[in-house]
């Protein structure tokens, strides 16, 4: 039938499938009268009254075959048997209430998991940050080549391309910003701020404030840096306790105070970063360290822009390469440095994964997240199979009625199908809750702060997800069953005998395997990351944390101002060492627990480019014994090195070094030639620390004598006695010296304490996934044994009779079983390895312990796993062989 | 029935078509106006106009509405849709094609 036709039939047919009964009277009607009306013309033609009637009446034929006919030609096939099966799936999910039940839970928490997950992941990676018109919104990224090292790379832009571009272009209005970390005095905590240009909120399409009024064109105005702040809407409920009056009081950010101007709705955007919003012409004030409007040739502005109308993404482009490449000319011409540079420009639509460089590893990130998930999902569905299974065996002799009537293969697996639809939308639908609760209950754990503030809403593309979950569930866990039905053996089925429907020791035993599979690696993910938070509090690195502080220092130590800086450092020591409890203090290059690009060191006598990476860390004389690190050969740094023509040719190494650079030789006494061609003598070996990646020995490290004439670097201060009065002491010193100067002194084991705190909540999140995981293989375990178990009743029943006794049939049973949760293992570290090597490789800057090969994981894991799946099997095994052989054999 | 059911059937579904074409008509006047203008070729009961007339309806050839008749009856009159105006214009060409390539073959002589 043609389109048109079934536009136009579709209602009719809808009709009748509704109103069924009201057509029948119809139908009635219209006979009636056709007979009526026969009658009357008969009796007209001058019949007698019984006459006329049996004379219409045979005229007419046979009324009931007729309705039946004209019945037939209303009903829809299709429709009418899809009609019957979802009635049939409801009546057996009433008839085995409990098993559907745990069935729906299961999915409903699959489902509901992944799409809440997604969601959040949709908000934050997938969707623009805009609301408001999502298609006439661009990000802007230049990718910039012609680097001496032939690498492209994405940057950002300087505030001369911001303003070439601000001034030139006719078909983008364009806005910018940088965030910027400060210290929220009030609270005496770090915060990130945003330094905007004025027309920032206009452009990203927020065109209110919650209260007050944003930013005006002249708080924007250079060299001015009007010190004015709009707050988002979770910072001032979070940090301010939501002061309704809070427009026009005076906050204090590092120093500097700042007027609140308004309030960003939350809601008005995708995706508003919290915090402080500040004109980014504050940006030189908070800049201790430099000027980036003085330096027009440092990227710092990140650049989003509105299409005017009439304008395509096309015209922007070729406009905004036009400008760029007459800034690159400007650029190449000022002769900054060898960069030759040449921009192309990348526009997206805004969102975080269409951001070219980090592109890969969102993708990453996404695979990594939704990955465990679907696993998840994959164990509802094994739920759902085993209930279908079983019940597919219980109607044996049903389907084997409906084959001999002559049902086919499709529309036996068009029942099964729609059963399983049935179920799984009855979960789809109940975890829609979840979908809206998981964004909020996860951003809770991981922030509390924000969570009150941040709205997740389903769009389409999540409910589009979710469709395509449900799809993908109906199908996967109607596979077994439809299988099962078509395999079925007639003869037996309609004689009625049991186990007719065979399901095939080899379907138990894969879904048992697949099941212990994903749970193991759900179950290794948790194991790990509950692991991280006590490795990073239990880590020995091999230096002192309790007793040392760094001092955070934001001084500009440029040429113009070394000598300011050098007065401003000589005070600070002398001020600081003057604290009760100070002991010494320590300059290092290097900061623990970071990783810093390794310099390249050779030995004497190799040619540039074949020496090996090794991180140098250009350390005071006082570094050692303040860290508490002890020489184990030769000896270290002294006061009387720090003359500068000695500490141009020490150094100290590590044992990873002297064991890479020297093997077999003693290392004391040897040269090294640095990057810059200074030949360094080793003074002395310390034993390597656990500095770089939490819980790892450090690879070959070689200590340098810090210039003591230098300025700058990262201060350490060792002391004795408890820290707070001292860390107090430290800031106020500082804040003393410059008001301007906000610093929050912390111990090593502060950090590494609030590195393990974030860690938690994270760690938390995927441990209740992981339970739930957990659950879900242990039922369906269970399902699946019992199922088996019930199969096998009377080949047990048989071996009885033949003398093996219960507990070898008991055995063998839980051989079996073993064998399978063995395989499951091998299959779930299979699965488990390369996904553990792909977070390796994503988090491989990062200092979290993360190892390509963790026995410890997988030991536990497999472990774990085991004992809970044999707590499993048990039961069902115990019931088996403890049933009385008879009864099981008189059925026979 | 001398004929095969199904050519009767097309055949009733052209001529149903082809009246309701001229006026909308309820069953009965259709059922009389059949037999006026078929005479005796078509020999059908005349209840079976009606599993034809709502195959009609269902494929959405025609449509129909209860509307009232002479001395206060009312009967459901049926009447030619677009669809079903478009698909009698294809039909009566199909059946002149057909019936003019038979009646030529059985024209033929032999020689």
């Amino acid at each position: 039938m043609r389109f048109e036709n079934w536009l136009y039939t579709l209602p009719l047919r809808l009709r009748t499938l509704i109103r069924g009964n009201r057509m029948n009277a119809d139908l009635n009607e219209e006979l009636r009268d056709h007979i009526d009306r026969q009658i009357e013309e008969n009796l007209a033609r001058g019949m007698d009254k019984e006459e006329a009637r049996l004379a219409a009446l045979r005229a007419f034929g046979n009324l009931v075959t007729l309705r039946e006919q004209t019945h037939e030609t209303w009903t829809w096939a299709p429709v009418e048997h899809l009609w019957q099966d979802i009635l049939y799936a409801f009546r057996s999910l009433r008839r085995a209430p409990l098993p559907s039940a745990v069935a729906i839970i299961a999915l409903s928490l699959g489902i509901g998991l992944n799409t809440g997950v997604f969601t959040l992941l949709n908000a934050i990676f997938l969707k623009p940050p805009t609301l408001k018109d999502p298609r006439s919104f661009v990000q802007l990224f230049p990718q910039y080549s012609g680097w001496f090292t032939g690498a492209d790379q994405y940057s950002s832009f300087t505030s001369e391309d911001f303003d070439a571009i601000r001034t030139h272009s006719h078909a983008l209005d364009v806005a910018a910003w940088q965030r910027f970390p400060v210290l929220f005095e009030q609270e005496n905590k770090p915060i990130s701020t945003m330094q905007v240009t004025c027309n920032y909120f206009h452009v990203l399409g927020v065109d209110r404030a919650r209260m007050g009024r944003f930013f005006a064109e002249t708080e924007c105005a250079h060299g001015v840096g009007a010190q004015v702040a709009v707050l988002s809407e979770a910072f001032w409920k979070s940090q301010l306790g939501a002061d309704p009056r809070i427009v026009g009081k005076t906050i204090h950010l590092s120093g500097m105070p700042v007027v609140v101007i308004g309030i960003a709705p939350s809601d008005a955007a995708n995706f508003i970063v919290g915090g402080v919003f500040l004109p980014y012409t504050l940006e030189p004030q908070f800049d201790h360290a430099r000027n980036l409007f003085a330096s027009p040739d440092t990227p710092w502005l990140s650049m989003i822009g509105r299409l005017r109308p009439g304008f395509t993404r096309a015209d922007v482009k070729a406009e905004l390469s036009t400008i760029m490449s007459r800034q690159d000319r400007a650029y190449v011409e000022r002769k900054i440095s060898a960069f030759n540079r040449r921009t192309s420009l990348v526009l997206t639509n805004g969102s975080f994964i269409e951001n070219p460089a980090a592109h890969t590893n969102v993708i990453g990130l996404m695979a990594l997240i939704l990955g465990p998930l679907s696993l998840i999902l994959l164990l509802a569905c094994s739920n759902v199979t085993m209930l279908f299974l079983s019940r597919t065996i219980a109607r044996s002799s049903e389907i084997a009625v409906r084959v001999t009537l002559g049902a086919g293969r499709s529309r036996l697996a068009g029942m099964l199908l729609i059963e399983s639809l049935f179920i799984v939308s009855i979960g789809g639908a109940l975890s829609v809750i979840l979908a809206y609760r998981v964004p909020l209950l996860i951003m809770n754990i991981a922030d509390p702060s924000e969570a009150n503030t941040a709205v997740f809403r389903p769009d389409w593309q999540v409910f589009g997800y979710l469709a395509v979950l449900v799809a993908a569930a109906t199908v996967i866990s109607s596979l077994m069953p439809i299988r099962a039905a078509w395999k079925l053996d007639l003869i037996t089925a309609l004689k009625g005998r049991e186990g007719a429907a065979t399901v095939r020791s080899r379907t138990t035993n894969g879904l048992i395997v697949v099941q212990i599979a994903l749970s193991f690696v759900l179950t290794c993910a948790a194991v790990m990351f509950g692991r991280i938070p006590g490795l990073i509090r239990g880590v020995n690195p091999g230096f002192e944390t309790h007793q040392i502080v760094a001092v955070p220092l934001d001084v500009d130590t440029s040429p113009s101002n070394r000598d300011k800086a050098i007065v401003f450092y000589r005070t600070l020591e002398s001020k600081i060492l003057a604290i009760p409890g100070a002991q010494s203090l320590a300059y290092a290059s290097l900061q623990p627990f970071s990783q810093a690009p390794p310099s390249e060191i050779r030995l004497p006598g190799q040619a540039k480019g074949s020496g090996q990476p090794t991180s140098v860390d250009d350390v005071s004389s006082s570094f050692f014994s303040a860290f508490d690190i002890r020489a184990s050969q030769g000896r270290l740094f002294s006061a009387t090195d720090v003359n500068v023509t000695r500490a141009d040719s020490v150094a100290v190494i590590s044992q990873a070094f002297a064991r890479q650079f020297w093997p077999d030789n003693d290392p004391l006494g040897k040269v090294v030639v640095m990057p810059d061609d200074r030949h360094l003598t080793v003074l002395g070996v310390v034993a390597d620390t656990r500095s770089e990646r939490f819980g790892a020995l450090d690879g070959p490290r070689i200590y340098t004598l810090r210039d003591p004439s230098e300025v700058g670097g990262n201060l350490y201060v060792r002391f004795a006695g408890s820290a707070k009065p001292l860390e107090n002491a430290i800031r106020d010193t500082v804040k003393g010296m410059d008001p301007t100067l906000i610093v929050t002194p912390e111990t090593m084991w502060e950090s590494l304490e609030a590195g393990a705190e974030s860690l938690t909540s994270l760690a938390k999140i995927i441990l209740i996934m992981a339970s739930i995981a957990l659950l879900m293989a242990v039922t369906g375990v269970y399902s699946v044994l019992s199922f088996s178990m019930n199969q096998r009743r009377r080949e047990f029943g048989i071996k009885m009779v033949l003398g093996a006794s219960r507990v070898s049939i008991f055995r063998s049973v839980l051989f079996h079983t073993t064998r399978n949760i063995g395989a499951g293992l091998i299959c779930g570290f299979a699965l488990a390895e390369p996904a553990l090597l792909l977070f390796n490789r994503l988090l491989s800057h990062s200092p979290l312990p993360i190892n390509r090969f963790d026995l410890t994981v997988f030991g536990s894991s497999a472990l774990l796993l085991t004992t809970v799946s044999l707590i499993a099997l048990y039961l069902p095994a115990y019931r088996a062989t403890h049933t009385d052989p008879m009864r099981v054999l008189r059925t026979e | 029935m001398s004929k095969p059911p199904d050519l009767v059937q097309g055949t009733l579904d052209l001529l149903v078509l082809k009246i309701l074409a001229l006026q909308p008509l309820h069953g009965w006047a259709l059922s009389q106006r059949l037999k006026q203008v078929s005479g005796d070729v078509l020999q059908v009961s005349d209840g079976s106009l009606y599993p034809a007339l709502h195959k009609l309806e269902q494929q959405g050839w025609i449509q129909s509405e209860w509307k009232p008749t002479e001395n206060n009856r009312r009967a459901k009159f049926y009447s030619l849709t677009r669809l079903g105006k478009q698909h009698l214009e294809q039909e009566a060409a199909n059946w002149e094609r057909i019936s003019t390539a038979i009646s030529d073959v059985l024209r033929l002589r032999e020689v």
